[in-house]
């Protein structure tokens, strides 16, 4: 198993940043839950990973809040499934993070000295 | 692969969510769960250890149900309903069971259509009659303060006239003397020949008191009522009845002021009355036409000449006792002042309204019992339907109890369906009342006042409503009680099967069976007496011979034939012209027909018979009639001769009596050639000679016992004048009626020919009353018969489908077919027996009421009683028959593998 952050750090991180890397994630195609939580693992070298309980509930409440759409699926050999792409207003939510969140690290950068990679 | 939605759902189920919501998180969140699955399966863990890696994600700080109770909504949950909350919940619970009633309705619609049908054929039946009933007995007249208005007779009962016509002088000193009424008035009917516009007319009209109107409160159209000036010999003037203005004179609304040739005199028109006057009438007499009743001197001081009916209004107050008491004095005063007319001469005071529809209000109310008891048959026939079906329904109301709904809403929402049954069949019924009411008023008879007043308005629409809502309360709530009452545990033990056959659902079912038998045998009985007396009045001889005999009224104007010769001559040449006509077997001259007129009557002093006291002097009624009538009314001559041509002024007068007559005065010795007179033996006046003796003949109706009669030929008479002609022919009389007719006409084109009918329709008219209670009555048992005998069917066919399974082990032990038919078929008759039974002692007691319709046998007649019974076993017989026929035939395997 792949190396997990402390469960203080995961709360937070996910508090804070989940929201932002999911609507990162369906930016530029739509895509599954399952894949969502693949591309997260991936991405973040397995630094950040989310379990069926806390992903499930988040992608839902992004749908209720109307910034990402999900919709079944049916394709051809395969087995339904439920692709969630970013609304208009979630692209909108999704420029204003990213841009509080680059605001907050470049803050964070300046007062511990740790360089933007 | 595990089952991961079933993990996910379990989890899930705290959330109560809406299970499409469910489904869609269990499927994606189950698809997300196998994807981790197979990945770590393909990386080498065994599938245990893959499943429990998969499933730890739920046993982490962050439930999923936790979390997701802060995303999805919940469905909300129904209110739990308290006890305490029914009354705010009446009308939504009214509205759901009206939705689930009909839903049930439309999936039985074959079962909706019988009841709905039985129920429309019984409250239809109620609203008709009501209707009847109301227009006739309940709707007050249409006169001001109507029931102020009382009818006046004078009460010569021990003459037989209990009621008698009161004569001028004896009217004259009423209206003085008395003080308990604002007014009094009289009229008598009178003929009137209208001529001078298009075709000559004979016009029924009255003479009446100039007051008369204004005591009524009758309103005129146009003009106005008579004034007391005008009630004096000599004033010619005129009211015309609305209907009579319409017909004649186009509604020209100037025809007040306009003369009218009355009876070769000139009348002036002074007003229009509304065609709602209806003064109380003998047979179908309608006035058109009404003159001041204007006594001559001599007229106004006959005491003993009856022709007047009588009309007072009480003071407001005065009570029926009070008028009744001071009537009675005054009869006392005028019997002492002239015991010569007046003696033993009381008098009668009856409420006008109870005068003009009094004689209808027995057969009324008996058809409104008849026809209530065809809805208690109904009633029965649809509460055993709802029984049967409530058998049916059992599983389904179980396991509503089961779950919780409370036995009292179950029966509630069972009687709101019986309910809206019964307003279907009310509203069926209402229709089929319309139709019928349409049939029915072409049968009341012809002197039944405001007959025209029957429809169905707002107060049969209460009533029917009311009728409605109670028989659904009724048939409803036996099957309500019983659907709802039963052990729960048993019925669902049973699996749904069928409880309703229960002791308690055959005991009801049999009760309901025996009192459809008694009343239906009660109604059938009544309607069976009706029929029995019915036949006796038509079987009754009316002492001559009906058929192929054509009569018509020819009344001639005093003016225009004044004295005998000149009427002697009209009649000659219209005999004579008729008689020559083809298909005309003979034709007479007669006066006042038989059922069309009471006849006038006197009494008559007898040579060498002492005259008796006057109140014991009984009257004779007598005709004018011409030669030859006899034989052409088919009156069979007993002995002597009859009238012939040379029986005229230049010989002696001659009298033909009746046998009635002949054995009063001459019991012993032979009429003719004896000596008669008008009056008494001492009244100034010539003699008569008797000539002959014919059979009695029945005057108005078959009840009445024939009075004397005698018989005189116009051809002798100074004053009195025939008015009729009677034509006996070989073929339909009617058929001959133009020509006979255009043979008057060819004589006289101004003189008036009415009533144009044959002798067996005018005979068929005095047993109209009869022949339509006993009609309505013998319907509404008929419906009654059917109804029972579908409902004995019913029960029948269920009680025998119950048994199959017996009969089905009784016949593979060898039963054979005619045994199984014995048990059923007694198992039938049982029934029917009981309800025979009950039905006999009820009849016995309620057919009592039916006495005063009944005529010629008693209310307890032992054929009749003996006849329905048959009739009843014999239908109840065939009822239980064909389901135990179709028993007979049950195949034993079949039958022991059923249920």
């Amino acid at each position: 198993m792949a190396y997990m952050a402390s469960p203080i750090l995961d709360r937070e991180l996910k508090k804070g940043s989940a929201e932002l890397l999911i609507l990162s994630l369906v930016e530029d195609r739509p895509r599954h839950g399952y894949d969502i939580g693949q591309l997260i693992e991936l991405r973040s070298r397995g630094a950040l990973r989310f379990n069926v309980a806390s992903l499930y509930p988040l992608l839902y409440r992004l749908e209720k809040r109307g910034w990402i759409r999900g919709r079944w699926v049916e394709k051809t050999g395969q087995r339904r499934r439920r692709y969630y792409r970013l609304t208009p207003a979630g692209a909108k939510i999704l420029k204003a993070q990213r841009e509080g969140w680059r605001e907050f690290v470049e803050a964070i950068g300046l007062i511990t000295g740790i360089q933007h990679a | 692969m595990p089952d991961f939605k079933a993990e996910i759902r379990e989890r899930l189920s705290s959330l109560s969510l809406a299970p499409a919501r469910e489904n869609e998180i269990a499927e994606e969140l189950a698809q997300h769960l196998e994807d981790q699955y197979e990945q770590a399966v393909d990386r080498g863990a065994t599938e245990e250890e893959a499943r429990l890696a998969v499933l730890t994600q739920f046993n982490e700080t962050d439930p999923l149900a936790q979390s997701l109770r802060r995303v999805e909504r919940r469905v909300p949950q129904n209110p739990i309903q308290m006890g305490t909350e029914r009354k705010t919940n009446m009308i939504s619970d009214l509205r759901q069971d009206i939705r689930y009633g009909l839903r049930m309705f439309l999936k039985n619609p074959g079962f909706t259509a019988i009841a709905v049908l039985a129920l429309a054929l019984g409250i239809g039946a109620n609203s008709a009659i009501f209707s009847v009933v109301n227009a006739l007995l309940l709707r007050p007249l249409p006169y001001k303060d109507p029931s102020q208005l009382v009818v006046i007779w004078e009460n010569a009962a021990h003459l037989g006239f209990p009621k008698n016509t009161p004569s001028p002088a004896n009217f004259l000193d009423w209206q003085k003397q008395s003080t308990m009424f604002e007014t009094m008035a009289a009229f008598a009917e009178r003929s009137f020949n209208l001529t001078g516009i298009g075709e000559p007319e004979r016009l029924d009209g009255r003479r009446v008191s100039a007051n008369l109107f204004s005591l009524l409160g009758v309103k005129p159209i146009l003009g106005r009522t008579f004034v007391p000036d005008e009630d004096k010999p000599g004033t010619k003037v005129a009211l015309l009845n609305e209907s009579l203005w319409k017909r004649r004179f186009g509604s020209d609304p100037n025809v007040v002021g306009r003369s009218l040739a009355l009876n070769g005199e000139s009348y002036t028109v002074v007003g229009v009355l509304p065609s709602s006057v209806r003064l109380p009438a003998f047979g179908n007499w309608r006035d058109q036409v009404w003159v001041p009743l204007a006594f001559p001197a001599e007229e106004a001081a006959a005491r003993g000449n009856h022709f007047l009916e009588v009309i007072g209004r009480m003071k407001p107050g005065v009570s029926l006792q009070q008028a009744r008491a001071e009537m009675e004095t005054i009869a006392a005063r005028l019997a002492q002042q002239y015991p010569e007319h007046n003696t033993r001469i009381g008098s009668v005071v009856n409420p006008l309204h109870e005068e003009i529809v009094g004689n209808m209000k027995p057969a009324l109310l008996i058809l409104l019992g008849a026809v209530a008891f065809v809805l208690l048959i109904a009633c029965a026939n649809v509460a055993n339907l709802l029984l049967a079906r409530a058998a049916a329904r059992h599983k389904e109301i179980a396991l509503r109890l089961a779950l919780g709904a409370d036995r009292r809403r179950l029966t509630k929402q069972l009687l709101v369906e019986s309910v809206m049954l019964s307003l279907f069949g009310a509203g069926v019924g209402l229709a089929l009342a319309l139709a019928g009411l349409r049939v029915l008023t072409r049968f009341i008879p012809a002197d039944v006042a405001h007959a025209e007043m029957i429809t169905i308005d707002g107060k049969v629409m209460i009533f029917t409503l009311l009728v409605a809502v109670v028989t659904g309360l009724v048939f409803g709530l036996a099957p309500a009680s019983q659907a709802t009452h039963f052990n729960l545990n048993d019925t669902l033990k049973e699996g749904g099967r069928d409880s309703g056959a229960g002791p308690r659902g055959k005991r009801l079912r049999s009760a309901l069976v025996i009192a459809e038998v008694a009343v239906s045998f009660i109604l059938l009985i009544g309607a069976g007496l009706l029929i029995n007396s019915f036949m006796h009045l038509r079987n009754l001889d009316p002492g001559f011979r009906a058929d192929h005999l054509l009569a018509l009224n020819v009344d001639l104007s005093e003016t225009k034939y004044p004295d005998n010769p000149r009427r002697v001559a009209f009649f000659d040449e219209v005999v004579r012209r008729v008689q020559a006509l083809p298909a005309v077997r003979s034709v007479a001259v007669a006066g006042n027909l038989p059922f069309t007129y009471n006849g006038d009557s006197m009494p008559i002093g007898v040579e060498g018979v002492p005259d008796p006291p006057p109140d014991q002097h009984p009257d004779v009624i007598y005709r004018a009639i011409g030669p030859g009538y006899f034989s052409t009314m088919g009156i069979p001559l007993v002995r002597g001769r009859d009238f012939t041509e040379q029986d005229n002024l230049d010989a002696d007068l001659a009298v033909v009596v009746s046998e009635k007559t002949a054995k009063y005065y001459w019991p012993n010795a032979d009429p003719i050639g004896k000596r008669l007179k008008n009056g008494s033996t001492t009244q100034e006046g010539p003699w008569r000679t008797v000539i002959g003796v014919v059979k009695d003949v029945r005057q108005n109706d078959f009840i009445a016992e024939p009075k004397m009669q005698m018989y005189f030929t116009y051809r002798q008479l100074k004053s009195l004048m025939p008015n009729a002609l009677v034509v006996r022919t070989a073929v339909d009389p009617l058929s001959l009626a133009t020509s006979v007719r255009n043979a008057i006409w060819a004589v006289d084109k101004d003189q008036t020919v009415a009533n144009v009918d044959s002798m067996e329709h005018i005979v068929a008219g005095a047993v109209a009353r009869q022949r339509f209670s006993m009609l309505l009555l013998a319907i509404f048992a008929g419906v009654a018969l059917v109804l029972a005998a579908v409902g004995i069917y019913g029960v029948m066919s269920y009680s025998v489908a119950q048994q199959t399974r017996e009969i089905g082990i009784r016949m593979a032990l060898g039963a054979q077919r005619g045994d199984v038919l014995k048990m059923t078929i007694k198992q039938g008759l049982r029934l029917v027996g009981f309800g025979l039974l009950i039905g006999l002692v009820v009849a016995f007691i309620l057919t009592r009421v039916m006495a005063s319709l009944l005529f010629g046998i008693s209310a307890t007649d032992p054929i009749t009683f003996l006849t329905i019974s048959l009739v009843l076993l014999a239908v109840a017989m065939l009822a239980s028959y064909i389901p135990s026929v179709r028993a007979m035939r049950v195949d034993p395997m079949v039958a022991l593998r059923y249920q």
